[in-house]
């Protein structure tokens, strides 16, 4: 009788097991997976208004993909990058998703970029469901940490709360009593901005939102006048670089000369300068970064990435999305080297969680993913730009302020990041 | 836009064209026996079922003993009459198969008795939302067939639309009489949540566009068809000013409480909400929310991508859209006895709340999004809300629903940009099948486990999800949109080709050879021939009613 049992239950699993097997991919196979190559895949405005700056971020992601390719791949396999340009629009953000999933196939996406798009492509393609990560992804909203609601999603910025915080208390530091006014983009980003700035008891004098895509030098004349007429005299601009651009162009050409605070979303000096915002306004302005700034030879992070990216796209500016990209790029390796040779989704993901923390990347903020966080980065420096276009930090290093995204306080960071690898090849 | 646009759904409607068999049949006095001909080898009858309505048959020489029976799509109830004149929209001719483009299109028909098969369908003895009157006259349309033909082995059920509805309760009711069910375009479960959708555009177009629009609550008899027809009158010069103001941000005049309240808004976003609040898609025939004229730099092409195309494919597929809306809603209300749509208690903001991010920058951004969500907020005496009538909610709730229960092999085709039935209709079929599948694969674990035999457990439910392509829309020289060409596939409602529907009868006669809708090679490669794609991770949103 208990021979037959026992029988019985063998059967049983034998059958469940043929099951998985009739109705699923190969053994130890996994989608975007072979045995000598690993499919990613990205959406971003690669045209658009948003695109300018943005657009060099793949390049970037795959010149260091290509660089460990060289160096043997991750174990024995190349990590090929699919770009899909999504004109920042959600619901072409949802279809070149999905051509991804189901065209391309990829084993998963990394850096997909905005907040709106990320929030459409989770719920119109529920990534949750299909089980596909996205990794790393180009947008700061707070909202995306929520593991429930996303539990696929790895963002890695700090939240556009976090940041609209530290700047709060940046400003009450160091411009106290000064007539205060804010352009912002008026969806979600604006909205933690918002959240952040009333958290660190920031009050605006003047509000200026625009609508996601409505940037243009004519609308922007529209911010700068309420900015102007309200008498601001310091102006935050919490908005994507093409709005950023266009506010301080503006700016320049209307004389009108606040102190600028530039968000980190829109703050690449490369890609203003290139939508033509003079050097002149620029310089003096202030801004937020988690990176060390792209003209600081001197950082090792810097130094690696700017040498294998200039080899490997000669004549491109190593700026602050190349710095993006490639730094995304390395957390990626990071990943899959963490998840092992029988790479799959699951692995990839309980990789993040269990090690990433500890990863090498060239962030002065700690990274807090674990078990039950999906947050990424959570700290900040200030620095002002020169009239070369480089941020340098305030007081001549980099003072790291760190918090979160609810009411927890503000407080200087004593970590201190992993060293970059030997020849910026991990080894973890 | 075109002007072109408005105008032929103008004329559509003044016309009347429904769709509409066109077969020369003689009707005979109720039950009694049809009236037959043949020619060209084939015996074409005519007859009557026992409440009254017409029915068609065709049988080839070489019949090979299954028979399709088709149940037709909702045709208006009601002529309409205004101001003296009367518009015809009533037609009871029989269709025995889909005609797609028209009375003229025998595609399917050819197709069909070329290879041998009977085909059958009535034309109901009254329209509008008839499902029980259809089930029953189905019901008898087969057992007259099979006593005529009693070499009839196999009977193969499909409709179109509300057609689909009474395919589905067909099969869900009598699995005894059907081997296999196509379900093209299916208006499915509880007619409520298709009126819903109704009744919230109607609602909409009213509060935020023109104020005399008067939605539902028609009054009884003709002049409540007056009223309708009027209704109908109205949304198309809306829809016509609106489609100007896309590019002037200028209200229509009609606008009334809201033009003024929400001037600093463009009216396209306020359509754009109403649409979203509808769950019209956003994409429609000749628009695809995601393209712009010219080069992808320019600012034209990101302003008319983001701000303008949304609106732009709302407005086409209400253009759409509106005459079953205002129909529909008058026909159920004289079958109900009085107003059923009630949205005193809708909370449109918590409904919309993914909608408003992935439209944000259509919608104006946030400060807008507020703006106009605080106008039709239930408390705003401007924006007054739609009280149903009791009596007719409960009449309503009561009529026949489906039950989602899958007895027969069966294939739902569906344009996931229709907006007069959206694709969320099938979805909720797929929904109701998840656990019946899910128990299946168990039963056959568990009969594996008693007999030591492995035998998979295979689907008796797959959607066809036919998809718009990404970017389609297309512009002329001077940068304004072409929407002259034929409507694109995967949007607006019933839009397939005979070929098309002639792949999907193949699946349907493999499905009852097989007992299964198993999605392998050959059934693949017909849905494609079909317009349908097989994507098990695809997800079309339900409707609003459905949502939880």
């Amino acid at each position: 009788m208990k021979m037959k049992r026992g029988h019985k239950r063998l059967l049983v699993a034998s059958v469940a097991a043929g099951a998985l097997v009739a109705s699923a991919l190969p053994a130890n196979a996994e989608t975007g997976v072979s045995a000598t190559e690993i499919k990613l895949g990205i959406t971003l405005p690669m045209t658009g208004a948003a695109a300018p700056g943005y657009n060099k971020l793949p390049g970037a992601m795959q010149a260091y993909f290509d660089y460990v390719n060289s160096n043997g791949g991750v174990n024995g396999r190349k990590i090929k990058l699919v770009v899909k340009d999504d004109g920042y629009l959600p619901t072409l953000a949802v279809a070149k998703t999905n051509e991804l999933i189901l065209k391309d196939k990829v084993f998963a996406v990394v850096g997909a970029l905005g907040t709106a798009n990320n929030k459409a492509v989770a719920r119109s393609v529920d990534l949750g469901r299909r089980g596909v990560p996205s990794l790393f992804i180009n947008t700061g909203y707070s909202g995306f940490a929520d593991s429930q609601k996303y539990p696929t999603t790895y963002p890695l910025f700090p939240s556009y709360i976090m940041e609209a915080k530290i700047m709060g208390q940046y400003i009450k530091d160091n411009f106290a009593g000064k007539k205060l006014g804010l352009i912002y983009q008026d969806d979600d980003f604006g909205t933690d901005a918002q959240a952040g700035f009333a958290a660190a008891g920031i009050k605006f004098d003047v509000s200026v939102p625009y609508a996601s895509g409505s940037q243009s030098a004519t609308t922007a004349a529209g911010w700068i006048g309420k900015l102007k007429a309200a008498g601001v005299e310091v102006a935050i601009m919490f908005g994507v670089t093409s709005a950023t651009g266009a506010a301080l162009a503006t700016s320049a050409a209307l004389a009108y000369k606040p102190q600028w605070i530039l968000g980190s979303v829109g703050g690449d000096a490369t890609t203003l300068k290139a939508l033509g915002v003079p050097a002149a306004i620029l310089a003096g302005a202030q801004g937020a970064s988690f990176l060390p700034s792209p003209g600081d030879a001197t950082d090792e992070y810097v130094k690696q990435f700017t040498d294998i990216y200039t080899k490997a796209v000669p004549g491109s500016a190593f700026d602050n999305n190349v710095l993006v990209g490639m730094n995304t790029a390395m957390l990626t390796v990071q990943a899959l080297r963490a998840a092992g040779k029988n790479l799959t989704r699951a692995s990839l993901m309980n990789a993040i969680s269990s090690q990433g923390a500890k990863w090498a990347s060239a962030s002065f903020s700690p990274i807090s993913y674990s078990a039950s966080s999906h947050v990424g980065y959570s700290g900040y420096w200030f620095g002002t730009y020169n009239l070369s276009g480089v941020m340098l930090p305030a007081g001549g290093k980099y003072s790291i302020y760190t918090t979160d995204s609810g009411s927890g306080a503000i407080s200087k960071s004593t970590y201190m990041r992993p060293a970059m690898p030997a020849k910026g090849l991990p080894n973890n | 836009m075109n002007t072109k646009l408005i105008n032929k759904k103008l004329a559509l409607l003044t016309a009347g064209v429904v769709a509409a068999a066109g077969l020369a049949l003689v009707p005979t006095n109720a039950s009694a026996a049809p009236v037959c001909a043949t020619a060209n080898y084939i015996e074409t009858c005519g007859g009557v079922t026992s409440d009254g309505g017409k029915y068609a048959t065709m049988v080839p020489a070489n019949f090979n003993g299954t028979m399709f029976i088709y149940s037709h799509g909702y045709r208006p109830n009601q002529d309409l009459t205004f101001a003296g004149y009367t518009v015809s929209m009533i037609t009871n001719n029989p269709a025995p198969a889909p005609m797609p483009g028209g009375a003229t299109d025998k595609g399917v028909i050819t197709y069909l008795l070329s290879n041998g098969y009977g085909i059958a369908g009535s034309a109901y003895k009254t329209q509008g939302w008839n499902a029980q009157e259809a089930v029953a006259a189905d019901v008898e349309l087969i057992k007259t067939f099979k006593e005529k033909y009693p070499n009839t082995k196999k009977v193969i059920a499909w409709g179109e639309s509300l057609g689909g509805f009474i395919t589905q309760a067909l099969a869900e009711q009598h699995p005894e009489l059907v081997s296999a069910a196509g379900i093209i375009s299916p208006a499915l479960g509880d007619v409520r949540a298709e009126l819903q959708n109704a009744g919230d555009a109607l609602w909409g177009l009213k509060t935020f566009f023109d104020p005399t629009i008067k939605g539902h609550g028609y009054s009884a008899g003709a002049a409540g068809d007056g009223e309708a027809l009027l209704d109908l009158q109205k949304i198309i010069v809306v829809l016509t000013a609106l489609k100007s103001a896309i590019s002037t941000n200028v209200w229509p005049d009609s606008s009334g409480p809201a033009g003024k309240a929400l001037a600093a808004i463009p009216p396209r976003s306020a359509l754009l909400l109403v649409g979203l609040m509808a769950g019209v898609p956003t994409k429609s025939a000749h628009f695809d929310s995601t393209t712009g004229p010219g080069s992808k730099n320019s600012a034209a092409y990101t302003s008319f991508a983001t701000a303008g195309a949304p609106a732009l494919a709302v407005l086409e597929n209400i253009a759409e859209s509106a005459k079953l809306a205002v129909l529909g809603t008058r026909d159920l209300e004289a079958r109900t006895g009085g107003a059923f749509y009630d949205n005193t208690k809708t909370d449109y903001a918590a409904r919309l709340a993914d909608d408003l991010t992935t439209y944000n920058a259509a919608l104006s951004g946030n400060t807008a999004i507020k703006g106009m969500l605080a106008f039709i907020n239930p408390a705003n005496p401007a924006a007054p809300r739609f009280k149903g009538d009791a009596a007719a909610m409960d009449k309503l709730a009561g009529f026949m629903k489906n039950t989602g229960k899958i007895n027969v092999p069966t294939v739902s085709l569906h344009g996931t940009a229709d907006p007069s039935v959206p694709a969320g209709n099938t979805q909720w079929l797929a929904d109701q099948y998840a656990p019946q599948w899910e128990a299946a694969k168990a039963a056959a674990v568990a009969k594996a486990a008693a007999t030591g035999k492995w035998v998979a457990a295979k689907p008796m439910f797959t959607p066809l999800w036919n998809n718009p392509p990404t970017s389609y829309t297309k512009f002329f020289s001077d940068g304004t949109p072409d929407a002259s060409g034929a409507p694109v596939t995967g949007t607006n409602h019933y839009n397939y080709t005979a070929d098309q529907l002639n792949a999907l009868a193949q699946i349907l006669v493999n499905a009852t050879k097989n007992g299964n809708v198993q999605a392998d090679a050959t059934f693949r490669a017909l849905g494609r021939k079909a317009g349908g794609i097989v994507d098990s991770s695809f997800r079309a949103p339900l409707l609003a009613f459905y949502q939880k």
